[in-house]
Order: C-alpha cells, then sequence, then structure tokens
C-alpha cells in the first residue's frame, strides 16, 4: 500500500475510561482510572482481581436489551453509532452504499452461558433464552443486523489481535473495491469464563496493572469497543472536510512458537512491523509514537519493549491498559482509535501504572503527558495462538 | 475477482479421511458413523451422527505431540496436513504460507470441559490447558506452530456463513500479493451441548444427521490442480434475484434453517438442479467446505457422482444463515 492509504473518517469508542472517545481521552489525559472488582461478574478467588468494567450508564439509550444481544454486541452498536456521528453519516444515507463490517472478538464468540451449562449438567430443561442470544449475538452480523448493512460481514477471532487484525482487514476490503464503507475494530464484554481462565494462567494482577513496570505482575481484564469507520479514497473525496487520519499500512505475522506466550524474540511482532512499514511506504523515523500492546504481564512487556528499542531507539511509546484494562479482542479496536486521536493532539497520555522502571526493559514508556511529533502512528497488538497485527496510521487531511 | 486455484485437499468427516473417502461416498451412499450421547428431556439419549475420527493424524505427528491437543484441533491439524500433502508441498517449504481458518462454533467441546472444571472444583482449580484451547483461534496456531506457518494467521466465526467470508479475505491476501499461497481450512465438532440445543431449537424439522469434521484447501493464485474457485457472493436472499440461477448444479449446504429449504426450493423451481451432502458429512456449520470439496470432485469427473449429472459450467456451493444472508461460491474445473 504505498499510496495515501484509506480514509479514516469516524470513530467510536465505549470502555470503563468511558462512555465515547472524547469521554476516554479525558480521563486519560486527566490521569484518572477506576479498577475495581468487578460487580457483575462474581468469582470466588480469595483475593478479588480488579477489572474495567463498563458502568450501565455508559450504555447509550436505544440500544437493543440485554435480553436480546449479548452484551459484546450492544457494545459494539454504542461504538458504532458514535463512529458513524462523527463521520456524520445516518444509517438511512447509507442504505445504497456498500457497507461492510469487520470487527474482532473473543467473548462474543463463545457459547460458555455458565448459567445454561449448569442447569443442562443437572440434567433439567435449561431455559435456551441464552442460547437463543447468543445466535442473535455474532458481533459483526448482530452490527450489520442493527443498521441495515448490506456488504460483507466478517468476526474475527485472532484472540487479542482480533481489532487490530479486522482493520488491516477492512481496508483491503476498500482497496478490492469490495466495499464503499466498512465499519471495523473490536469488542468484548468481561465474563467469568475469560476472568477465571486468565487467572488459571496466573497471568493477572492482584493490583491496578502496571504496564512495563518493574514490579507488574499481570494484565487487568476490561470490556468495550473501539470502531473505525474507513471509506473509499473515492467516497471520502466527495465528502470533503471529514477525513480524520489514513490507514496507512496494515501487518501481521504469526510466532508459530506457543500457544499461550510471545516469542522471546518477537518473530511474528517484527515480521508484522516490516510489512505495516512497507505497506505504509516509511521508514521507522517517521513514526510519531506507539501505542503498544503493554499488557503488564511479565512476558507481554519483556517482549514488546525489547523490540520497540531495536526498531524505534528513543521513540515515545505508550500502553493504555492502565485506562481501560485488557479489553481483548476489543483491545485493537480502542487503541486504534485512540493513536489516530492522539495523533491528532500530538500527545499522548502517561502509562498509567508504570512507575518503576524496569532494568531488564531497555525500553520505558512515558509516564506523562507527552508531546510528539509526526505524520505517522502505530498501534501494535499480541494474542494468544502467537498472532501479531500491526496498523500504521497517518495524520488526516483532505488533499 | 481473479479466481483463486486449489491445489491441495485435505479432509476428515465422518465419510472418512481423505479426499477418496469422500469421493467413495459420493459413489455408493453412506452411513451414520457413531452415536453421540447427549442429555434429552434430563435423560440420557444418543442419536446416529457422523463423527469424525482424527486418529490418521498419528501419521504426521507423534503422540507426544498432540497430548495436549483437543478434538477440535487435531481435526484441523489432520486437514491441514492432508492437504499439504496432496499439493505436494515439502516440510521446509513452509515458512511464508498463510493460513486462514473458519469455523461455526469453536472447540466447543473444550470450552464445556473448561466449564466443567469451574463447576467441579471452583473458581481457582479452572484448568488452564482447556482454557486455553478453547479460544477460537487455537486450531490456527496449533496448524501454524505444527508446520511452521510463520506468515499471516487468521480465524473467522461467523456461523453458516464462516467459509465464505474466511475465503473473502484469504482471496484477497492472494490478490494482493500478500502471499503466495494460503491454507484454508474450515472446522467443526459435535458436543453433546451442541446436540442439545439442536434438538430444542429445530424441534419441527431437524436437517438430518448432525456432522463434524474439517476441510482444509491449498489455494493459490495460479495452477489450480482440482480446479478454481471463480467467484464469492454474500448478500441478502431477496425475492426475485436469480441467485445461481446460471449453474450447472447448486450444493446447498443444510443446516435445518427455514432460508435455506426456502432457497433450495427457489432453485428447485428455476430449473437448478441441487443437491446436499447431508448423508455424508451432516449438518454443520462449516458445511459449505465439504460442498467445495465434493464440486471439485464432480467437475474433475464431468459429472455429479450420486446422479452422473453432466458437468460442464460452474457448480455452486451456497449457504445462508439465520439472517437471511447467502454465501455463494462459483467453482470451475481445472483448466
Amino acid at each position: 500500500m504505498t499510496d495515501r492509504g484509506i480514509p479514516v473518517t469516524g470513530l467510536g469508542a465505549i470502555c470503563a475510561a468511558g462512555p465515547t472517545l472524547p469521554a476516554a481521552l479525558d480521563a486519560m489525559f486527566a490521569g484518572r482510572r477506576a479498577p475495581a472488582p468487578s460487580r457483575r461478574v462474581v468469582t470466588s478467588h480469595a483475593e478479588p482481581y480488579p477489572v474495567f468494567e463498563v458502568p450501565e450508564q455508559f450504555f447509550p439509550a436505544g440500544l437493543p436489551g440485554e435480553e436480546e444481544l449479548l452484551r459484546t454486541s450492544r457494545l459494539a452498536i454504542a461504538a458504532v453509532a458514535e463512529a458513524l456521528a462523527t463521520a456524520d453519516w445516518r444509517a438511512s444515507d447509507l442504505q445504497g452504499l456498500r457497507v461492510g463490517v469487520c470487527l474482532g472478538t473473543t467473548v462474543g464468540c463463545a457459547m460458555n452461558n455458565e448459567g445454561f451449562y449448569r442447569d443442562y449438567r443437572a440434567g433439567e430443561m435449561p431455559d435456551m433464552a441464552p442460547i437463543r442470544r447468543y445466535l442473535r449475538s455474532n458481533p459483526a452480523a448482530s452490527v450489520a443486523r442493527h443498521f441495515g448493512f448490506d456488504g460483507p460481514v466478517q468476526t474475527v477471532v485472532n484472540a487479542c489481535s482480533s481489532g487490530t487484525d479486522a482493520i488491516g482487514i477492512a481496508g483491503d476490503w476498500l482497496r478490492g473495491g469490495l466495499c464503499d464503507i466498512v465499519i471495523a475494530g473490536g469488542a468484548d464484554e468481561l465474563c467469568r469464563t475469560t476472568c477465571n481462565g486468565f487467572q488459571a494462567l496466573m497471568i493477572t494482577d492482584t493490583q491496578p496493572v502496571r504496564p512495563f513496570d518493574r514490579n507488574r505482575h499481570g494484565l487487568n481484564l476490561g470490556e468495550g469497543a473501539g470502531v473505525l469507520l474507513l471509506e473509499s479514497p473515492a467516497l471520502a473525496a466527495s465528502r470533503p472536510g471529514r477525513e480524520q487520519a489514513r490507514l496507512a499500512g496494515y501487518g501481521s505475522g504469526c510466532d508459530a512458537y506457543h500457544l499461550t506466550a510471545p516469542h522471546p524474540e518477537g518473530r511474528g511482532l517484527r515480521a508484522a512491523l516490516d510489512e505495516a512499514l512497507s505497506a505504509a511506504g516509511i521508514k521507522e523515523e517517521q513514526i510519531a509514537f506507539v501505542n503498544a500492546h503493554g499488557t503488564g504481564t511479565p512476558d507481554n512487556d519483556r517482549v514488546e519493549s525489547r523490540t520497540l528499542f531495536a526498531r524505534f531507539p528513543g521513540l515515545p511509546f505508550h500502553s493504555t491498559k492502565g485506562f481501560t484494562g485488557h479489553t481483548l479482542g476489543a483491545a485493537g479496536g480502542l487503541e486504534a482509535a485512540f493513536t489516530v486521536a492522539c495523533l491528532q493532539r500530538g500527545e499522548i497520555p502517561p502509562s498509567i501504572g508504570f512507575a518503576e522502571p524496569d532494568p531488564e526493559l531497555p525500553a520505558a514508556p512515558a509516564a506523562a503527558v507527552t508531546p510528539v511529533s509526526g505524520d505517522f502512528a502505530l498501534s501494535e497488538s499480541l494474542a494468544f495462538g502467537g498472532n501479531n497485527g500491526v496498523v500504521i496510521f497517518a495524520r488526516g487531511g483532505d488533499a | 475477482m481473479n479466481g483463486i486455484a486449489v491445489d491441495g485437499i485435505g479432509l476428515v468427516g465422518g465419510f472418512g479421511c481423505g479426499l477418496d473417502a469422500l469421493a467413495g461416498r459420493l459413489d455408493q451412499g453412506s452411513q451414520p458413523s457413531g452415536q453421540i450421547e447427549f442429555l434429552r428431556d434430563g435423560e440420557a439419549g444418543n442419536v446416529p451422527a457422523l463423527i469424525a475420527d482424527p486418529a490418521p493424524l498419528e501419521r504426521f505427528l507423534s503422540k507426544r505431540a498432540t497430548r495436549r491437543i483437543d478434538h477440535f484441533s487435531k481435526l484441523a491439524l489432520l486437514g491441514a496436513f492432508l492437504a499439504l500433502e496432496d499439493a505436494g508441498i515439502p516440510a521446509d517449504d513452509r515458512s511464508d504460507l498463510g493460513v486462514v481458518v473458519a469455523s461455526g462454533y469453536g472447540p466447543t467441546r473444550t470450552t464445556f470441559a473448561f466449564l466443567d472444571s469451574l463447576l467441579d472444583d471452583g473458581d481457582s482449580c479452572a484448568s488452564p490447558t482447556h482454557f486455553s484451547n478453547s479460544v477460537h483461534n487455537a486450531a490456527a496456531a496449533h496448524v501454524a506452530m505444527q508446520l511452521g506457518a510463520a506468515g499471516p494467521n487468521l480465524t473467522v466465526s461467523q456461523f453458516e456463513l464462516s467459509v465464505v467470508s474466511a475465503l473473502q479475505t484469504a482471496s484477497g491476501w492472494l490478490a494482493s500479493g500478500r502471499v503466495d499461497q494460503v491454507l484454508f481450512g474450515a472446522v467443526d465438532e459435535l458436543s453433546p451441548v451442541l446436540l442439545h440445543c439442536r434438538e430444542r431449537l429445530q424441534s419441527d424439522a431437524p436437517a438430518g444427521l448432525t456432522g463434524e469434521g474439517a476441510a482444509f484447501f491449498l489455494l493459490s493464485r495460479n495452477g489450480g490442480r482440482h480446479g478454481r474457485i471463480v467467484g464469492l457472493e454474500t448478500g441478502s436472499v431477496r425475492e426475485g434475484n436469480s441467485l445461481g440461477s446460471d449453474l450447472d448444479l447448486c450444493l446447498l449446504a443444510r443446516t435445518g434453517l427455514d432460508a435455506c429449504d426456502t432457497l433450495g426450493a427457489r432453485l428447485s423451481a428455476d430449473g437448478t438442479p441441487t443437491a446436499d451432502l447431508l448423508p455424508h458429512v451432516g449438518a454443520l456449520p462449516v458445511g459449505q467446505a465439504f460442498d467445495l470439496a465434493a464440486a471439485l470432485i464432480a467437475l474433475r469427473r464431468g459429472s455429479w457422482p450420486p446422479t452422473g449429472q453432466g458437468l460442464d459450467g460452474e457448480v455452486g456451493c451456497l449457504q445462508v444463515d439465520a439472517d437471511g444472508r447467502y454465501g455463494l461460491l462459483r467453482v470451475a474445473a481445472a483448466v
């Protein structure tokens, strides 16, 4: 992709940091966060694990109800509505256009309703409502159904790089002429299955997450949705003044190493960076900052710090997981939206939770609000399965 | 689209293991390969089903190498190895391979095994092995690890439209030159809970036998020893559109959805011959991938085996979802 890239005209986000992208950014630049044990997802562990839960009052009015759709899809619809509004589109104006939806998730595709399964195991006739809701709640399909979109639909389940990969795929669809518009990003909800699963893997922290910190002990889970509205260059050119950024490059690579641990030398991440930079047609020194995956697990942060130091020595980078928690399939979508917004602002927020540099890590993240300059910014995601995804955005502005 | 060449096929399902096994069943007819037990009205019940056996994976991987890999990923691995073997890809030439996997429901047995560990032993005794294998991309990850495939890796889960959706991305990777070859596969497994749900949700008109298995294809831009996918179409089924009316034959992946039956009736009324693989593969969300394999078998022979109907044009593989959206693969013979 050595052209100017794919126009981004809309952004939407909902997470524990805020009900909209501007609200989440306000919280991040003010250094506010509120991790706490979940009120909705209760486990019996001796020590409570803080999570980043989206408060009920953050859900906008008019969403389908909890009984109709899984929370993941409801979060996705909320973020898409914001993206449509910021792009100055009404859903009714899109009827004649080919609008695709490509969303990443993990929980949103999992058939894991515990209450249903408990009743099934007990030999009872479990209520089928949770199963019917699950069957209605494929995230991409439910967004397409809700807004009446008729283009390609794809739910990416690449674990924690799903949202980033979905954005890259959306770019391919637009470049290949499959769509006029693609809504892309990710959505995920907190659930007991994943909370217990990550705790079983012993990669969660009982303290608020400390990305890249010497005393980091693991991640905090979160939930939310983050989406971008991408348009074909021709369509965007017909509506000047709305371009917020351009998707300049995407790359991915697989570690082919371990189911849950990253390759120690960041093999797949390096390949993803190579591909994304090549696709964008730029050099490392043109990147203004990096939104790192920065989960706060010892392994992830070690691999990322070493890789970033090797490829981008001295470049500012940050983790936003301290404000949102690790939102799994939503993370790539949320962080892409944050990356575009930070590129526009010319500054990145502090990596909250980071306090003491780790002498084993060659590079440390931004600890305070940090000015950044340049025309490109990069967001990266690492995932179970050895997946690594990288997106690069160029500063917007209609040509 | 420019077309996707199919250079290798690897199959495992209730019909057996390998392309010849499916071809043989198309010629001779099928019997259910087993029974699966589940809870019906709170009592133990069982139904005949087309169950896939991943035991032939031992030909490619030692038992030690697969001891922590679940049934779902073993099916995928077997399909992957068979497809590469069929295509004649050497073991040292896989590092740039792209991997795309489609699954309607993911590894459901392992998901429920993880829930068993919670319910039986409490939250603090949840099984980390079951959890890490329950993520939907576990199969694609195992394929990448065992093959050393470090190229792009993607898993798509879109219920009945998983196959066409994932193929759209595989096609894009090839068209853009991102990769030269994609190992594309579809996999779904049976589990007792799925059968319980199916029986209760489709109590009036069950689709027929249920099935499981994996269908993998080595795809490239050029070549196409087995044939080519010359069209990928998606959209909403509407009254009056002439979906598939120009096809020599349309294979319908039946999963018991009303929309599929309606579409089948409409195609028949329009004069398009239709068929399905229910007796050979069973109903499963990724049935369209097995239809693709059957279409390639038939086009190579020049006729549809069960009926002898001649084929010299395109064969369609059509699947619809509960929202009335369809995915159509257009398949043509090797040039």
